[in-house]
């Protein structure tokens, strides 16, 4: 019998929100457009409209040694172009943003290649080729995992995931690299993820009502879904936790 | 609004919580509403730092310039405000005078403030000087 992957457990509205998020073949909404050059303004990695800075020759000039594993792989237009690694990072806050730092990690890995990607408490890196990773923040914007007030790109100083909300229901930020408009009724980002101030304003649009974002969330809460009122998901986080723990102590009493 | 004093019991503070982190306008309304208050002795902000420049990384040195960090005027004195409030803490002069004054408050964040908050009752910040406050001069 072929396997069949499975992406996560849970009869739960967070967990299966989760599996959505995880499984490559299920399409995610797209909720706004933002330009890709506002895109590489909020990066601030480079000009919009200027050359890729390269780290190697392209792939096409054969310099490469041969070997089956580079033969096996197809390489992504950014490293075939030999572009430099760049970085995105978003904060998502514990107020029932889209996603949260960990789901994060298991849906890049699970959608995307040539990433490296690694979780922190509120936030989540990713590495990637310049061209790729432009490509790959537009779309992480602009999809449903995003949430103007609920979800940051910040570079550094991304402290705010766990703080209370402004009073207008935006994540703190110490930095203030997007402001509320209240005209608009939108949030608009006027300095990049490093804090360097932009020549426009950047909108992203306009926040997620608070219950829709409940609807939409991967994360539980006490306040939400609890995780123990999940059965499927608390037991396999506990056999993870059991066989983690005996695995690494007595692993001859692991028995399933 | 704070001062380093001792106490010989330590004076009962009332925290008020707000369900969000308080713009500059309404916390300056909030202070000076309490301040006018019989029996507060003294106030306490604690929040969200706020710096004046982006102090580290590619952005080194640009400024924040954010907009809850600014001066207020509270009872004609002007401060500058540093942090994005969080928690107030409110000394009241005697442990008498506390429910009267915990009505008093409860009463003023219901007509100021457009979100939930809660009270509570406590001591939470120090009351008599510390042996850092002793080394570093300030007793």
């Amino acid at each position: 019998m072929a396997y069949k992957r499975q992406f996560y457990p849970g009869a739960s509205l967070p967990a299966k929100n989760r599996r959505r998020f995880m499984d490559p073949t299920q399409e995610m909404k797209k909720l706004r457009e933002v330009a890709m050059e506002d895109v590489v303004k909020i990066l601030g990695h480079r000009v919009p409209g200027s050359e890729y800075k390269s780290i190697h020759p392209p792939l096409e000039e054969g310099t490469e040694p041969d070997c089956p594993i580079r033969q096996m792989v197809k390489p992504l237009e950014g490293a075939k172009a030999g572009d430099r690694v760049r970085y995105v990072q978003f904060t998502d806050s514990v107020y029932f943003a889209p996603i949260a730092p960990y789901v994060r990690a298991w849906m890049y890995l699970s959608r995307w290649r040539g990433i490296d990607t690694g979780t922190l408490s509120g936030r989540q890196i990713i590495e990637m080729r310049e061209r790729d990773l432009e490509k790959l923040a537009k779309d992480l914007i602009e999809n449903e995992t995003f949430d103007p007030a609920k979800t940051g790109i910040r570079g550094a100083t991304v402290h705010g995931h766990a703080c209370r909300l402004d009073e207008n229901g935006l994540m703190f930020d110490a930095w203030q690299r997007y402001e509320w408009n209240a005209d608009k009724g939108e949030v608009e980002y006027t300095k990049d993820q490093v804090g360097i101030p932009l020549d426009v304003r950047v909108s992203v649009g306009k926040p997620a009502t608070d219950a829709d974002l409940r609807s939409r969330t991967t994360i539980f809460r006490a306040d939400g879904v609890d995780m123990n009122d999940d059965e499927e998901v608390t037991n396999v986080n506990l056999r993870i936790h059991k066989l983690r723990t005996l695995s690494g102590f007595q692993p001859w009493k692991v028995k399933e | 609004m704070s001062d380093i004093s001792t106490e010989a019991v330590p004076l009962p503070e009332i925290m008020i919580f707000p369900k969000r982190l308080l713009n500059a306008d309404t916390t300056e309304k909030l202070l000076n509403r309490i301040h006018g208050l019989k029996h507060v002795r003294q106030i306490n902000l604690h929040g969200e730092s706020l710096p004046v420049v982006v102090n580290y990384g590619p952005g080194k040195g640009h400024k924040v310039d954010h907009p809850q960090r600014r001066v207020i005027e509270v009872k004609g004195e002007k401060m500058e405000l540093r942090v994005q409030v969080g928690r107030i803490f409110v000394e009241v002069d005697d442990i008498d005078n506390v429910q009267e004054v915990s009505d008093e408050i409860e009463r003023i964040c219901d007509e100021i403030l457009p979100f939930d908050f809660y009270l509570e009752v406590g001591r939470y910040s120090k009351f008599k000087p510390t042996l850092t406050d002793y080394l570093r001069g300030l007793r």
